[in-house]
This record gives structure tokens, C-alpha cells and sequence, in this order.
């Protein structure tokens, strides 16, 4: 395996633009831009930024101050004010921060909501948060988005409408009190035409890992390259620009036949591919990426990176029907899906991207993406007779994550997927 | 070069460490094997002692092992020429204590886990229980501490129970719960041994069942050679109608280490005759 990792050309873009919205994230009071806390599956950022307001997303801050070491100390403030030992640690990690402050991961002040968009894509947990951030943040309107669940395994009109109402009678009209602005639809198709962009870049950016090697890892680098378009830049020209560099610098990759960057150095030989449903451990991401990085397994597809929008069933956003794109866009949302279809998103996945196995990373604090993993995990078999593990982990909290449990977990999947080999060999 | 093929394995557990000496150069034979616990030592120091001591035992020099395997946590020592895979290694010393064995529980301090194999010890699938404790040997260790029984009474104690208290399954913080409040309501110190084994039987079986797991099933770790334990396996898989058979061997307990001693000697002649 290879040592030292250079920094490509996206990885400083990406760090100038998330360091510039953090710096006008601090300055909001002085420049008097109001700021808009929401969530990132189903965040409709592209009606943020037409109001030219900031938006804060609290689970990004939250997997940050994990990645940062800081989490723990803030899981334990919220655990005193009284959240419980179950409560999802994004939730308790960002209660936390705040009662101590307020200061970001990076050291910037995160400035206080002036309005709270409560849209929320399959996660009740949601619905919760916002309600202790209102009882800390005292006064702030809440702007409540109802996405509806796809039980039945597909959107229908009504369904839409419902969502085009609740934005054109609920959250514009509140966006318009806070920002003192109009609604502004050109604006808003011109963020939505940035979107669209992006979003055929993200497809083929994720589908770059059919060759052989994978020139990226799609879940450990995966979480990272959607952060600008999960993280205040959908929308934005500057997040068109860095997909389109992104982009290009995976083209030289699989030109050259090189596999993922890592932190501990490029992947140079391919063993297992895998396909992994549930977010990542965050406090000790790095070791965890080198339990994979050491066994020479590549991620080729993973669900997390599909939280902030499911691009691969075939939805784009329609900048000429503005309202009902951005409602069908957190309809499309991974956690919204019913249990069916993401067996088959991640059947899709593992067939179209040739994984040897299925892994999935089980969150003791999240109900959300926990509930169903089972089931998912016995259908994919079954279909694809595919190997399958199970490791347990926590999103931000120290306290779940055991190395020594996982590794062995670990190891025995990896055994599994050789002997597999051999067989098929 | 001595005509002999002698080949070490070692098992570095999480408390004990398993050492067996094979000759490797006809039928595979063990010719001695030890256990040594860590007891907050250097486990790479300890195996290096429990080594050096069999072969000063044997009249050998580490001039004469044609390979020195490692397998479970034994990575890091620095003598050993490969590291296999615990799962391997177990599904190997399985079949070679019980042959024939389809199916491998291996019953380790941390977890359990059952593998599905075929006549020659090739892994085909496997299962495990989940992270909690309360699928371990460990687990069974600290009721037995609470309990005021040495780890070697655990078995013969389970063994006289006549009506078992079964704890909480799901959560060894909440069994041990379990098992203060038997205490206090003067269940017998039988009763709750085997309670707690039928607990964690309970899991086997479960992981049996979705491994479609095939007879005849070896035992292997360190609570293959606690017989409450097997007891309350055999009793489960009985009531389950699973009609799985379940053999143990006294030597279960080195299934890893004999394992690695295997393929140490299997790589020895690899390489050889590569070189050939």
C-alpha cells in the first residue's frame, strides 16, 4: 500500500467554501443575514439561499464536533439537562454545543436560528430536536414541513400537492416575515438549475466506482465529497464547480487506473468490494476507514451518502416546476423510502457496482436508519446470496464505538468474502 | 534440518492464551499444548514464555519449528511466520478433533459465533452474537465471580440445578440485575448458573437456526469445556427439534491453536514446494 496523500484541487475547494460559509456564519449579526436551522435529508436549501439567508444544518455540526473529539463532552451536557442515554447523539451532541456556547467545531460562533425549517424526511427525531430548540431558543417561529412517508412505494400527485401547499401556505410566508424579502421564483429556479447540475454530476461521480479498481471510495471519501451540496452549497454555482472538478479529477484516476485516496494512502490493490447501509461512525472515523484501507476493501456504493437525496432512481429537479421539484426532492429523500424500496436501491447498487458483500453499520442512537436493517440485510442475502456482516457502532458517541468488537467483527465478513472467492475461483 | 515437521500454534485470547506443539511431518500429531493466563501481562510476553517453555520441554530449539502460526488477537507476535483468520483456524481444529463436523460453535470469552463448514474445514458462512456481553464467556465469568465459584465450578454446579431462573437475554447489564435480585429472592446458586447458561444457549440456538446449521455440530472456545454449558445446549437443541448432534472433545479448548498449528503446517509444505 502507498504512503503520504496529496491534496487534490476539489479537497482545497471544498475547505475554502465550508471556512466561508462558517466565517458568514459568524459574522450573520454584524451583516444582519438571518439564519435558517434545518436538516439535511430532505434540506431545501435552494429556498434558503433565495431569501438570501444562511442555513445551519445541526447533524453536520454535530458529525463534525464527533470528528473533532469534541462530541462526548457535549453528549454528556445534554445528558445532565436531562435527555436520556438513548436519545440520538446528533440531537444531544448539538443541545450540547449550544448550552455550552455555541461554538462550532471549527471555532467560529454558530450564530442562534432566526427561523427553525423543520423539514424533516423520515426521521421523527426531527420533529423533537427542533421542539427543545425552540424551548432554548425562546420566540423563534417555526416553519413546519410535512414530508410524507412513501408507504405505499411511490409518490402521488396528492401527495405533492400536499407538500406545495404546506411550502406556498406555511414556509414561504414565514421565509418572507424573517428574511423581510419576497418570494422570488426566478431566483429560486435559477439555485434549482445549480442543483440540477450537481445532481448529474453526483451520479457520475458515485458511478465512476463500476471500474475496476474503484477510483474512489464510496462511503468514507462518499460522505465527504457530498458535503458541499448537504452543507449550505445546494444551489450554488461554487458547489457546480467543485462537483465538475471532482469529476474530473476521478476521470485521471480511472484513466490512470488508480485506486481511493485514504488518509493512510491510496488503496493499490483491490480485495473486496462492498456495498454498506447506515451512517459511519464519526469519533473514530479514521480507524475505522483503516480497518477497511488494511483488509484492501472498497466501499462501491453506501446508503448514507443517499440521506441528503436519492439521485439514482432517476429523480432531478425540475427547475420549471420549482414548489413540486423541491417537494418530490424530499419525498426522494433515502430515510423516506419504505424498506422495499431500498432493497431494491441497494440490490441495484450491489449488482450494478459488482460488490462481493454487504455490510451494515448498525447506530445504537438511530432509530431512524437502525429500524429495518435487519430485515434488509436477510432480503439481500437471500436474493443475492451475497456474504452479509453486522457491525454496531454510535454516530457521535465515544462511549458505543469498540474497536476490538468491530475488528472481529470485521475480520470474519472479510474471511467470509475470500472463502467466497475461492469458491467462485 | 531434523526429519521431524514441528509446527506451534497460538491462540492469543482475550484472558488466556493456547499453545500447542504439532509434528506435522506424517498424520498430524499434537504433541503437547498449554494455556497461560494474561493477567494484565503482555500477552506477546506471556506466549513467548508458554513457547520457550514447551520447547525446552521437548528438547527443541525455535531452530527446529518449520513455522510458528498465530491466530485469535496473536498478530502482533513477532516470531510467528503467518497470522490466520480465528474463524479458519477453529473450523480446522474442529474437524481434526471431532472429523466429520459440519458446523462449528465456536464459544469464545467475547462472543459466539457459529460457522457452517464443509468435510475439509472450509468456511462456507457464519453467524455471530451481537455485541452485548451477554453472549460471552465473559459474561458467564463475572456471574460466576458474583457468585463467590471459581470459573472450573461453573459446570459441575450448573450440572445439579433442578429448576433454572433465566435472566434477561438481551442485555448483560440487565441479566446481572437479574441475577442480584435472585439472590435476594434465595434462588439457588444452581438455579442461576444454569439460568444464565440456557440464556446464552438461547442465542446459540437462534444463530443455529438461521445458519441452517448441518449435524454434526463440534463445540470449540474456551465454554466448550464448561459441561452446563453443553448441557444447556444440548437440552435446547432438543426442545428446538432442530435434531442437531453436538460433540465436544476435552481438547476444545485448543481448537484455534491446533487450527493454526495445521495451516502453519499446510503453509510449510505450500512454500516448500514453490520453492521446489
Amino acid at each position: 500500500m502507498s504512503t503520504g496523500v496529496a491534496k487534490e484541487k476539489s479537497m482545497i475547494i471544498q475547505k475554502e467554501m465550508i471556512a466561508q460559509l462558517s466565517k458568514e456564519l459568524s459574522m450573520a449579526k454584524d451583516t444582519g443575514k438571518k439564519v435558517v436551522y434545518t436538516f439535511v435529508p430532505g434540506n431545501i436549501s435552494e429556498l434558503i439561499l433565495s431569501f438570501d439567508m444562511l442555513p445551519v444544518y445541526p447533524e453536520i455540526n454535530a458529525l463534525q464536533s464527533g470528528m473533532r473529539k469534541k462530541s462526548e463532552g457535549f453528549i454528556r451536557g445534554a445528558e445532565k439537562h436531562g435527555h436520556s442515554e438513548d436519545v440520538c447523539t446528533y440531537v444531544k451532541c448539538d443541545v450540547g454545543m449550544m448550552l455550552a456556547g455555541n461554538i462550532g467545531p471549527n471555532g467560529e460562533t454558530v450564530p442562534p436560528p432566526d427561523l427553525l425549517l423543520l423539514s424533516y424526511t423520515g426521521c421523527f427525531t426531527f420533529m423533537k430536536w427542533f421542539e427543545t430548540l425552540e424551548r432554548l431558543y425562546p420566540g423563534v417561529p417555526v416553519a413546519l414541513l410535512h414530508t410524507p412517508y412513501q408507504e405505499a412505494g411511490h409518490i402521488t400527485p396528492e401527495m405533492t400537492a400536499y407538500m406545495v401547499k404546506q411550502l406556498k401556505e406555511e414556509v414561504i410566508p414565514k421565509m418572507e416575515k424573517v428574511s423581510g424579502k419576497k418570494y422570488d421564483e426566478e431566483k429560486l429556479k435559477m439555485h434549482l438549475r445549480n442543483s440540477s447540475k450537481v445532481e448529474e454530476s453526483i451520479i457520475k461521480i458515485f458511478d465512476s466506482t463500476k471500474n475496476r479498481p474503484s477510483p474512489i471510495d464510496a462511503y468514507f471519501a462518499g460522505v465527504y465529497y457530498i458535503g458541499p451540496i448537504n452543507n449550505g452549497f445546494r444551489g450554488t454555482s461554487e458547489a457546480v464547480d467543485y462537483y465538475d472538478e471532482l469529476y474530473k479529477e476521478i476521470m485521471v484516476r480511472v484513466q490512470k487506473g488508480l485506486g481511493p485516496i485514504t488518509p493512510e494512502g491510496e488503496i493499490e490493490e483491490e480485495r473486496f468490494r462492498l456495498v454498506v447501509e447506515g451512517p459511519p461512525n464519526w469519533t473514530h472515523f479514521r480507524e475505522f476507514w483503516k480497518l477497511f484501507y488494511d483488509m484492501g476493501a472498497v466501499i462501491v456504493a453506501s446508503s448514507y451518502t443517499k440521506v441528503g437525496g436519492v439521485y439514482d432512481m432517476g429523480f432531478r429537479v425540475n427547475p420549471d416546476k420549482p414548489l413540486e421539484s423541491l417537494a418530490e426532492y424530499c419525498m426522494n429523500c433515502y430515510t423516506n423510502l419504505n424498506l422495499n424500496q431500498r432493497v431494491d436501491l441497494l440490490s441495484n447498487c450491489i449488482t450494478k457496482f459488482h460488490a462481493d458483500g454487504f455490510l451494515v453499520n448498525s447506530i445504537k442512537s438511530c432509530n431512524s436508519f437502525s429500524a429495518g436493517q435487519l430485515m434488509i440485510m436477510q432480503q439481500l442475502e437471500r436474493k443475492l446470496e451475497i456474504p452479509v456482516g453486522f457491525i454496531e457502532s454510535d454516530l457521535v458517541d465515544p462511549r458505543y464505538f469498540s474497536y476490538s468488537n468491530i475488528k472481529n467483527r470485521l475480520e470474519s465478513f472479510f474471511q467470509m468474502l475470500e472463502q467466497r472467492k475461492l469458491m467462485v475461483k | 534440518m531434523n526429519q521431524h515437521i514441528y509446527t506451534l500454534g497460538v491462540d492469543v485470547g482475550s484472558s488466556l492464551i493456547k499453545v500447542v506443539l504439532m509434528d506435522y511431518s506424517d498424520e498430524p500429531v499434537i504433541l503437547d499444548k498449554r494455556t497461560e493466563k494474561i493477567r494484565k501481562r503482555n500477552p506477546e510476553m506471556v506466549s513467548d514464555l508458554l513457547i520457550d517453555q514447551i520447547l525446552i520441554d521437548h528438547n527443541l530449539t525455535f531452530a527446529d519449528i518449520a513455522y510458528l502460526a498465530s491466530t485469535g488477537e496473536g498478530e502482533m507476535l513477532e516470531r510467528k511466520l503467518g497470522h490466520f483468520y480465528s474463524m479458519t483456524t477453529h473450523a480446522r481444529g474442529g474437524v481434526f478433533l471431532c472429523p466429520g463436523s459440519l458446523t462449528v460453535i465456536d464459544m469464545g470469552a467475547l462472543f459466539v459465533r457459529a460457522i457452517k463448514i464443509n468435510e475439509a474445514g472450509k468456511v462456507l458462512d457464519y453467524k455471530m452474537t451481537g455485541q452485548c456481553a451477554s453472549g460471552s464467556g465473559q459474561f458467564i465469568e463475572n456471574i460466576s465471580r458474583y457468585l463467590g465459584l471459581s470459573i472450573e465450578e461453573v459446570g459441575a454446579t450448573s450440572l445439579k440445578s433442578k429448576t433454572p431462573e433465566v435472566p434477561s437475554g438481551i442485555c448483560s447489564v440487565l441479566a446481572e440485575t437479574d441475577v442480584i435480585n435472585m439472590v435476594s429472592r434465595g434462588i439457588s446458586t444452581p438455579d442461576i448458573i444454569k439460568g444464565i447458561h440456557l440464556s446464552i444457549a438461547n442465542k446459540i440456538i437462534r444463530l443455529l437456526t438461521s445458519l441452517k446449521a448441518e449435524s454434526p455440530v463440534v463445540l470449540t472456545g474456551g465454554m466448550a469445556m464448561n459441561k452446563g454449558m453443553i448441557q444447556a445446549v444440548q437440552e435446547l437443541i432438543e426442545e428446538s427439534k432442530l435434531g442437531l448432534v453436538i460433540k465436544a472433545d476435552p481438547d476444545s479448548i485448543f481448537a484455534g491453536a491446533i487450527g493454526a498449528a495445521l495451516w502453519g503446517g499446510f503453509r510449510y509444505y505450500k512454500l516448500n514446494s514453490t520453492k521446489d
